[in-house]
């Protein structure tokens, strides 16, 4: 096996390797592990907040159990 | 919040509904893009495995053509499913969770459009190679050098870009689905590129080579299949329902554990085999340490979703996503399982592994994204589902089809198992006891065909905008540019 390949998979490695170590370290420096439980409403927002459910057969709107307005309703 | 408004709650509101249309609207070529080519690859790769299971049934079934022989539709099958289909559809999810877990519009769609481009050119050839012969003849690495390159080279576009993309996230926590992705986009190119150096550009000799594909055989499901599939359920189900994760903690300490454990279980497809005995025991213990991550999502998608399984009923992204959660957990429990040398010494070489691999790529991996499909299609394209009954149709046959599938095939798995262990039972008899099971497995086949292609049908009528525009909830609001003609409308 040429030396180039061993270069390629020694760099690979290095970079790979690092750049997970280094993940790890960021996460923890800037606080990615602290107050997790606020961390998990970052998906929500003001117009889909928590306690909305956003997904039904369209033919299925009128009982779903969960039902926010029809987007175009609000828009006016 | 308390202190505002209810107009300022309503105009927030209002804003966080424009800037998500925003985001969905700029994701919208490449994720067609993406989706469209894996569902037609989808369709391909139906066909390929229906004449490969026809064929382990009558072996002379359509034998005249070379390239239509099985030591070819087979890997053809594997490969256009893998990376025909569920490949590009994980990056169309992974575009489209990237942009809204980043909180920006998508940035530099030009290099995600040359990656569609150049995957599928390499697809193509790689698929046409597997049949003309040109075949590498090493599992999941069979494309030769001039497919694999083109879409190494598609992978480095999408890793520079998902690279791009994080650079410029709004700021704030980093949700565990970006974790997932992020990684699963830098981890792939290095676990392909560093396979087809080892294997195709500079061979390495002898029992090595058996070392290295299945440290990338493994790896292609574990580092990047599944990152994007948990990913996806760790965005969708919580999303769906309107419930945050049941445990956060748990699912962070989930991905870290996933990254430790998992890239050392490969070694697991080689017990048995003529390899150091440190190797395969590191690889047997992180199999079974695996469970440390999986026990993770496992509690969390069921404590997440417990006391809802009624919304099954409505949602259909939830019951696709849902039903691929709890096969994740299953499939990887099994995976665990069949790496302990006193189970794996009945299962190995039988059609028990590729009841577990289907389990893995299907049951868990394809029925997530086509949760995602569902769930990200009419956002992105502005136009709701056409027909209900067709997603019905489509959930049914896939799920009944697949849980059949791999019933049979785990079945068939262990009394062929059995009896090649007998010394009593000649090898022939071993493949008869095999066979009614395989037949059935055929059944099960032609349940998925159909279910694939009536799913082809709604996407493309989808696609096609056809049916009545409706104003219905899946359809999450109307992008920037419509909004003002619809008011006009209204």
């Amino acid at each position: 096996m040429s030396g180039i390949v061993y270069i390629l998979l020694g760099a690979g490695l290095v970079i790979f390797g690092g750049t997970t170590l280094a993940a790890f370290y960021w996460a923890a420096r800037t606080g990615q592990f602290r107050n997790l439980e606020e961390g998990a409403k970052v998906i929500f927002d003001a117009d889909e907040p928590v306690g909305t459910a956003t997904d039904t057969f369209s033919d299925r709107n009128a009982d779903r159990p969960l039902r926010r307005p029809a987007a175009v309703e609000r828009t006016i | 919040m308390n202190s505002t408004t209810p107009l300022e709650k309503t105009s927030a509101a209002d804003h966080d509904r424009r800037m998500r249309a925003a985001i969905d609207a700029s994701t919208r070529l490449p994720v067609i893009l993406f989706y469209s080519s894996a569902i037609f690859w989808l369709l391909v790769g139906t066909v390929f495995a229906l004449l490969a299971s026809f064929k382990m049934n009558e072996p002379a079934f359509l034998d005249r053509w070379a390239w239509l022989t099985f030591g070819r539709v087979r890997p053809a099958h594997l490969n256009a499913v893998a990376y025909g289909w569920a490949s590009p559809a994980a990056i169309g999810t992974g575009i489209w969770l990237m942009a809204r877990l980043c909180r920006t519009p998508l940035r530099h769609v030009k290099l995600l459009i040359s990656g569609a481009v150049f995957w599928n050119i390499g697809v193509t050839l790689g698929i046409l190679a597997i049949l003309a012969g040109d075949s590498r003849s090493i599992e999941w690495l069979e494309f030769p050098n001039y497919a694999s390159a083109l879409l190494f080279v598609s992978y480095g576009l999408l890793s520079v870009w998902a690279v791009i993309m994080f650079r410029f996230r709004q700021p704030g926590h980093v949700y565990v689905s970006q974790w997932y992705i992020l990684a699963a986009f830098l981890w792939f190119p290095w676990l392909y590129s560093t396979s087809n150096l080892l294997l195709n550009f500079e061979q390495i000799q002898g029992g090595a080579q058996g070392a290295v594909n299945w440290w990338f055989g493994h790896n292609v499901l574990g580092l990047w299949f599944t990152p994007i599939g948990l990913a996806t359920i760790y965005y969708l189900i919580p999303k769906v329902l309107g419930r945050p994760i049941h445990s956060y903690y748990l699912s962070i300490l989930g991905f870290w554990t996933l990254a430790l454990f998992y890239s050392w279980n490969g070694m697991h497809h080689l017990i048995g085999g003529p390899f150091p005995a440190w190797m395969i025991s590191a690889s047997i213990v992180a199999s079974v340490m695996m469970i440390v991550p999986v026990l993770t999502t496992a509690i969390n998608f069921h404590m997440t979703t417990v006391c809802n399984f009624g919304a099954l009923k409505w949602s259909p992204t939830l019951r696709f996503t849902v039903f691929g959660a709890m096969c994740y957990t299953l499939a990887s429990v099994q995976g665990s399982s069949m790496a302990i040398p006193s189970l794996n010494v009945i299962t190995h070489f039988t059609h028990y592994t590729i009841g577990h691999s289907h389990l893995g790529m299907y049951a868990f991996f394809t029925m997530v994204m086509y949760g995602a499909i569902y769930y990200i299609m009419p956002r992105v394209v502005g136009w709701e589902w056409p027909s209900a009954r067709l997603i019905r149709w489509h959930f049914w046959l896939v799920g009944v089809g697949i849980a059949l599938m791999i019933a049979v095939l785990s079945i068939g798995g262990v009394l062929q198992g059995l009896a090649l262990l007998d010394p009593n039972v000649t090898f022939m008899k071993s493949l008869e006891i095999a066979r009614p099971w395989l037949w059935m497995r055929s059944g099960s086949g032609i349940l998925l065909t159909v279910g694939h292609v009536v799913f082809a049908v709604n996407f493309t009528l989808l696609l096609l905008k056809f049916g009545k525009r409706r104003s219905g909830p899946t359809l999450f609001g109307s992008r920037p540019a419509e909004t003002e003609s619809e008011m006009h409308a209204v």
